[in-house]
């Protein structure tokens, strides 16, 4: 089996919590950060860092705004996230296609 | 990475996606509009004694007609005022899911209600059509905000708790049951939700 593909995916995304964030932010135009928290099942802390750490690498963009006087934190995907993820999804299926039997 | 963890890797990312892509549209107006107009048949249905099985399910069939094409015309609304397509990916899975349990539910209610012509099918007729309704709420929750399986999920549960209470006692049905059940249940059950989601519903909206 060829190990190219393995070896380019973005560890970045690979991370699992990471991962799913991505997969959410990219099926929406954005999302809360309560409506990723609750659907993740994650916490507010994990939920934070990992954001954070998709933000640092410019993947996704986060705003802040109040809504009914409560504040509303929204996430969505920027650009390069977009691009890294669909690099991303085109390595995983290179990876499947590679094992299935021609 | 082994292809199959790969394989099982795309799966769990189509899933998230798919859950992500939920039917949002604020539904406290949806709510509101269908507990009205329920409240209002089923005042008129008491008040007019449409008691008749014909008149019954005329009337029953003619308020869910008018509420769907009321929901139809409001959800659109908030789609082109938000400049997004009304016929969405999300939506699609919504009717889809609905499809199915308010189909049976029509056809179930129909035959019973089409040999009968006086009222002591109402009853009957109208905790089959809300428990089916109930089923198509919770099926439809699956695509939408968490609260609706849980709407659906009390439909469910009071139509079985009155059938079994209904089976069990004697005199308490009359004539005019049905109209109560169906005005109480569809109408009252929609305005006590609507009242709740207008309070706590986000106003924003995605697909």
């Amino acid at each position: 089996m060829n190990p190219e593909p393995f070896l380019q995916l973005d560890r970045l995304i690979h991370e699992k919590g990471r991962l799913a964030i991505m997969s959410m932010l990219a099926a929406s135009p954005e999302l809360s950060f309560t409506e990723l928290r609750n659907t993740l099942d994650m916490t507010d802390g994990n939920l934070t860092t990992h954001i954070r750490t998709l933000q640092q690498e410019g993947y996704v963009s986060v705003t802040k705004s109040y809504q009914n006087n409560r504040p509303l934190t929204t996430c969505s995907l920027t650009a390069a996230g977009r691009q890294a993820f669909t690099a991303y999804i085109d390595l995983l299926e290179q990876i499947v296609r590679q094992n299935k039997p021609q | 990475m082994n292809p199959n963890l790969a394989e099982e890797h795309l799966q769990t990312i189509r899933l998230l996606m798919e859950r992500s892509a939920v039917y949002r549209r604020a539904l406290a107006p949806i709510m509101l509009v269908a507990g009205g107009l329920g409240l209002l048949a089923g005042g008129i249905g008491l008040g007019l004694h449409l008691e008749s099985a014909p008149a019954f399910a005329g009337l029953w069939l003619g308020t869910a007609s008018v509420v769907v094409t009321l929901a139809f015309l409001l959800a659109r609304r908030q789609a082109i005022k938000d400049h997004e397509p009304f016929w969405s990916p999300p939506t699609c899975r919504v009717g889809q899911a609905m499809l199915p349990p308010l189909l049976s539910g029509l056809v179930l209610g129909g035959w019973l209600i089409l040999p009968a012509a006086h009222w002591e099918m109402n009853v009957p007729m109208a905790l089959v059509w809300l428990l089916f309704y109930g089923c198509a709420l919770h099926s439809a929750g699956f695509f939408m905000v968490r609260g609706i399986k849980w709407f659906g999920w009390g439909y469910i549960i009071v139509s079985i708790l009155l059938t079994v209470f209904i089976s069990a006692a004697t005199g308490v049905v009359g004539p005019s049951t049905g109209n109560w059940i169906m005005g109480l249940l569809f109408g009252g059950l929609h305005l006590a939700y609507g009242g709740y989601l207008y309070f706590t519903e986000q106003k924003s909206s995605a697909v």
